[in-house]
């Protein structure tokens, strides 16, 4: 009796261990660090791995754990595709000199604007800035024209916003691109001053919805994702596009990278050629994703508004979230 | 084991250096930075004391009462153990919309975590000698005094091992806190993590946390003053007087009820309630199970290598008292005051370039939890080891016993229950951990908590349910054996 | 059992001389209590015969087997000796039955053994499924005891091992422990800082003070032949007068005394014990006053001061014929007394 534990510790300790070594398989394989949601993935990956025969390992985790994994493991990282849910994590590893360039094919496949002009990586789908508002609190000709307009004393103490992930970072670059840099620092000072700053956007979306703040910047696929899954989160608000090139019409770039370090760079590259090509567009677009495919031959279904519809600023995608904006966001203590 | 868990910290230290002091002071000197201090503080202070209160009332009522049902109330009063601080959150901030901020905080952290003060005073309240209640009361005191001059003193080194975990847990915290959106160092670092460029500034907030952290060691070392060294039984304990409630018998009922209802009740009901909920809700029986089976595979393997690499550290600490002896022990805490984010790239860095054969497979993966959760083995298996004095092993000599028999029939069997509670809590943190799972398993692993966490970041409540549910499951065990820890008259009692 | 036999062993803890070259022999068959006031190094002079501490010189031999001396030392796992401490320390999580059997080999576990040193300990068999938390603190001390000589140790060693007892238990415990000893007819060393325990159950006394054995003899000739004033003191009531001898006679503030043994001439101190001192007894001429009483039924401790100004004496007196506080009496001194030049 008295050795039982020992012997089942014993056979806990060594199973995992003995899984692991059994578990790398014959066939060839890529090893994919992601940051986008690992449902997408797992709906898009199979179709790649059944076409070419290469399976798809995916090391899911956040966009900036993962990009700082990747520095932090350099030229000996197991990693050979590298995928995000914003831009700025693709040019934190950037910046660091990890990616080989996308094959040119590739970068044909998406308009140019969606990818930084060094083509260190492809941008392949995208989401876009919106406000979301609590119809109780506002109608329908109060909503705001532009984003900036949030900084008028009238929105104090009404929007609530998520500064801290790199979400809310891509918007504030937006509006330092477009209106820049002294109109963003008085914007984001007074968004500091009466906004509501909370967690992240799910909980600005919720904060709305439950009639805590009459409006919260957000991006548009979680509303949409929360209409399909219950509506319990989204039921009393509805969503405002900014139009017209507004700042708060940005579209933010979900990024697409291989590293250099990679001995299976070929593979890689037919990866990423596969998530921006037709096929894999069209896999993204049926998910439960609701974000935009990139490659014009694909698009989204209704009740989400069209990509053609959008009127987003146009901005290079490598030169979001500077230090500029991280800087001045300590400033005016929000980071 | 000491240098081991000195990675982080030395990663911490190497990176503050790299930055100089001058940028390092003005990362350093930021208003934010003071803003962060004070909320870390404040609810460091604020939840130590309520979870003070909390425990110590419960289990004074649970113990020393005749309120109804006391072993009942026991159980559901450590149930709180077994669900994770974050699904705890992720509760209230579904259920009860505007429980964010300060109070948020410190409610939902002081129904997560009072239990690691209201296990260690059951136990003493237990083992009190009554005579020295009835010298006060003979002494002209009254009872409430009594309770505050002899009672409370007594309590004082559980009460302080119990607060010392409760605020080393709240400096690593992320993921309730995140959700109740109280910005702490914890939580400012995986933000500035989530900005390109700030590393640095991260780092810079880690080295402030490992301030604090030693300021609360330095602290909790003061308090405790001479430590007593566990008697060997000295007669057989008359049993303690159970006092009548009377009037008060029926509100306090009530109280222990809201507790148990708040602590345990409102998380079940939310995660139910999400279950009923989502059009997500879908059991795919073969994933759930995989998951709980990693989950479960690597919580007790992890709880099996921490509490044998804590046994040097304890053992020297309670042995060989003394600065260094002390100095190995404390060390040992560091990294569990670290969040998860810098212990893991920590780890990134070093074994990718030290040991790159075990880069991301379960041997460094263990490591990392050891690292991480040591200090849970450490209280556990240390206050275990001092049950068991030298003398024992004295009198086991003399017996013509020799030194590895002595261990094997007297300081193991002793020290058991101990090893139990330790390798128990460090389940209990291992099976909810994510992120250094996330950067350091080996690829394909999932857990129910990376599960439950994919599944929550993409808004799919009702499909994060069952692995919420899952996770509260596979801790019940864990939870019990540190219920009947403390429940065991003396933990050496004949079988019943 | 065997003889124990300890020839100069010291001992130092940095700095502190614990043991110095003390000499000692314990006779196979009896019990010798080693007394002192705590810090004397009593426990561990102790802890050297166990084997816990190993001396830096010396010899100890049980029997003619060395077990520390000759540069080696025996592991205590191979010196039977059977070890009772202070208090006790059985071990937790046995029974009485499972702790007394502890030091048995297997084989023997099971055997009659166990039955018959809880008889020996004046304990019921019955007691063997209990645990240690549920006796009593003499009952814990007395299998602490049956543990000890279960294996048939050469020699048995006692650390204060009734210090944590209440009055009544310590003198009840103490002489059912030294029953079991006789019995078992072992080699005992008793170390206590109590001298009615020291006088009343051991066959020796050693007086140990700073480290050395100061002396060793029978408990009647420690307390009647003590070898220096610090002994006389620290074992029995004693009053130190000075005194000026003169041929076997010494001149006291209580009168002109005779001399045990041969003395020189000149000044002197003289032990007076209190049951030597007898109050309103023949022709006593010499005056005190009563300044305190001890009345205890069989006898009581009467405190006096010698008039005009001293000295103060301790008389012992019958319990029937006690005096008052404040009282004027005459007091002399019976027998011959114990002079220290």
């Amino acid at each position: 009796m008295r050795r039982a534990p020992v012997a089942l510790t014993a056979a806990l300790l060594i199973a995992p261990l003995l899984a692991a070594c059994g578990g790398d398989d014959d066939g060839p394989f890529i090893t994919v660090y992601n940051a986008q949601h690992e449902e997408l993935l797992e709906e898009v990956a199979p179709i790649f791995e059944e076409e070419t025969g290469i399976e798809v390992k995916l090391r899911s985790g956040k966009d900036l754990e993962l990009a700082n994994q990747l520095v932090q493991e350099g030229d000996a990282s197991p990693a050979d595709v590298f995928l995000t849910e914003n831009s700025p994590a693709m040019t934190l590893v950037d910046n660091a000199g990890l990616f080989e360039p996308i094959d040119d094919e590739t970068l044909a496949l998406v308009p140019p604007q969606f990818s930084p002009s060094d083509k260190s990586w492809l941008g392949f789908i995208a989401r876009s800035t919106v406000m979301v508002y609590n119809t109780d609190a506002l109608s329908e000709d109060e909503l705001p024209t532009s984003l900036m307009d949030l900084a008028q004393p009238e929105w104090a103490s009404r929007v609530a916003f998520s500064p801290t992930g790199a979400d809310f970072q891509a918007i504030v670059s937006a509006v330092v691109a477009t209106q820049g840099e002294e109109a963003a620092r008085s914007w984001i000072q007074s968004l500091a001053d009466n906004g509501t700053v909370l967690e992240n956007n799910l909980v600005v979306m919720k904060a709305v919805n439950d009639g805590e703040v009459d409006a919260g910047i957000i991006y548009h696929y979680y509303w949409y994702r929360d209409q399909k899954e219950s509506g319990e989160n989204s039921d009393s608000s509805q969503l405002h596009f900014f139009g017209d090139q507004d700042p708060g019409a940005f579209l933010s770039v979900s990024g697409a990278g291989v590293l250099a370090a990679s001995d299976k760079r070929e593979d890689a590259q037919a990866f990423v050629e596969f998530l921006a090509g037709e096929e894999g567009q069209q896999a993204i677009a049926d998910s439960y994703a609701l974000e935009y495919p990139l490659n014009p031959a694909v698009s989204l279904e209704p009740p989400v508004k069209p990509f053609s519809e959008l009127e987003p600023p146009a901005i290079d995608v490598s030169t979001l979230n500077s230090e500029v904006v991280v800087q001045m966001m300590q400033d005016v203590g929000l980071l | 084991m000491g240098a081991l868990a000195l990675v982080p910290l030395g990663f911490v230290v190497v990176y503050t250096a790299l930055i100089g002091p001058g940028d390092a002071w003005d990362l350093v000197a930021r208003p934010r930075v003071g803003e962060l201090l004070g909320n870390t503080v404040t609810l460091v202070v604020g939840c130590t004391a309520t979870c003070t209160a909390l425990g110590v009332g419960c289990a004074w009522l649970v113990e020393r009462t005749d309120v109804p049902l006391s072993r009942v109330w026991h159980g559901l009063l450590v149930a709180p153990l077994a669900v994770p601080a974050f699904v705890n959150s992720y509760s209230w901030a579904s259920l009860v919309p505007g429980i964010h901020g300060f109070t948020g905080a410190l409610v939902v952290i002081t129904l997560s975590y009072y239990p690691l003060v209201y296990l260690p005073v059951v136990a003493v309240l237990r083992g009190l000698d009554p005579a020295l209640e009835e010298a006060a009361y003979s002494l002209g005191h009254s009872r409430a005094r009594t309770f505050a001059r002899v009672v409370l003193p007594q309590l004082r080194p559980a009460v302080l091992g119990g607060c010392l975990l409760v605020s080393l847990h709240l400096l690593a915290e992320f993921g309730a806190l995140q959700m109740l959106q109280f910005p702490t160092f914890t939580t400012a670092i995986y933000d500035q993590y989530g900005s390109t460029f700030n590393g640095e500034a991260a780092n810079m907030l880690a080295s402030v946390l490992v301030l604090l952290c030693m300021l609360i060691l330095l602290a909790e070392l003061r308090l405790r003053g001479r430590r007593r060294y566990a008697r060997v039984a000295r007669g057989a304990a008359r049993p303690v007087e159970i006092i009548r409630l009377g009037g008060g018998r029926g509100p306090l009922t009530l109280v222990l009820a809201a507790v148990v209802a708040l602590a345990v009740g409102l998380p079940a009901y939310s995660l139910v309630h999400w279950l009923r909920v989502g059009s997500s809700t879908e059991f795919p029986v073969g994933e759930l199970a995989a998951a709980a089976g990693t989950s479960l595979g690597l919580g007790a393997a992890a709880a099996a290598a921490t509490v044998v690499l804590a046994m040097p550290a304890a053992w020297l600490a309670v042995r060989y008292p003394g600065l260094t002896s002390n100095l190995v022990e404390r060390s040992t805490y560091v990294a569990n005051a670290l969040p998860g984010i810098v212990v893991a790239l920590a780890l990134v860095t070093v074994s990718i370039r030290a040991v790159q054969p075990i880069y991301q497979t379960y041997v460094l993966l263990l490591l990392a939890y050891a690292i991480m959760f040591l200090p849970r083995a450490v209280v556990s298996v240390r206050a275990a080891l001092e049950q068991a004095p030298v003398l024992l092993d004295e009198v086991a000599h003399s017996l013509g016993v020799g030194s590895l028999a002595t261990v094997r029939r007297v300081t193991l069997p002793i020290i058991a229950p101990g090893i139990g509670a330790g390798a128990a809590l460090v389940f209990l943190a291992v099976s909810t951990e994510l992120t250094a799972t996330l950067m350091l398993a080996p690829i394909d692993t999932t857990t129910l908590a990376t599960r439950f966490w994919a599944e929550s970041s993409s808004v799919a409540y009702g499909a994060a349910a069952p692995y919420a549910l899952l996770m509260v499951l596979i801790s019940i065990p864990a939870a019990v054996l540190l219920g009947r820890h403390a429940s065991l008259s003396s933990p050496w009692e004949a079988p019943r | 059992m065997t003889r124990l036999e300890l020839r100069g062993v010291s001992k130092s803890f940095t700095d502190v001389r614990a043991v110095a070259a003390v000499d000692l022999t314990v006779p196979h068959d009896s019990v010798t209590a080693v007394l002192g006031p705590s810090g004397c190094g009593k426990t561990t002079l102790l802890r050297l015969i166990a084997g816990f501490v190993v001396p830096e010189a010396g010899t100890i031999r049980f029997g003619d087997v060395v077990v520390a001396g000759d540069g080696r030392a025996l592991p205590p796992q191979q010196r039977k000796v059977g070890y009772v401490p202070q208090e006790g320390a059985l071990f937790p999580h046995l029974d009485v039955a499972a702790n007394i059997a502890f030091g048995l080999p297997r084989s023997q576990r099971r055997s009659a053994r166990v039955g018959e040193v809880l008889d020996l300990v004046e304990l019921p068999a019955a007691f063997g499924s209990r645990y240690p938390h549920q006796l009593s603190g003499g009952q814990q001390q007395r299998v602490a005891l049956a543990r000890a000589l279960a294996p048939e140790p050469s020699v048995v060693l006692l650390d204060e091992p009734f210090s944590s007892l209440d009055a009544s238990l310590r003198a009840s415990t103490g002489r059912a422990v030294l029953r079991a000893l006789r019995v078992a007819h072992a080699t005992a060393v008793l170390v206590t800082h109590d001298q009615d325990e020291a006088l009343s159950l051991a066959d020796q006394v050693a007086v140990m003070r700073e480290g050395k054995v100061v002396q060793a003899a029978t408990p009647r000739e420690i307390y009647r032949s003590p070898v220096d004033a610090g002994v006389a003191r620290f074992v029995g009531g004693a009053a130190m007068l000075p005194a000026a001898v003169r041929a076997g006679v010494a001149s006291t503030a209580l009168g002109e005394l005779p001399v045990a043994g041969d003395v020189g001439d000149g000044a002197a101190e003289v032990l007076v014990r209190p049951e030597q001192v007898l109050i309103g007894a023949g022709a006593a001429t010499v005056k005190a006053r009563v300044d305190e009483v001890a009345y205890y039924g069989h006898d009581a401790s009467v405190t006096l001061t010698v008039l005009p100004d001293g000295p103060v004496v301790v008389a012992r007196a019958g319990g029937l014929d006690v005096p008052e506080v404040g009282a004027t009496v005459t007091v002399s001194v019976a027998g011959p007394v114990v002079v220290f030049p």
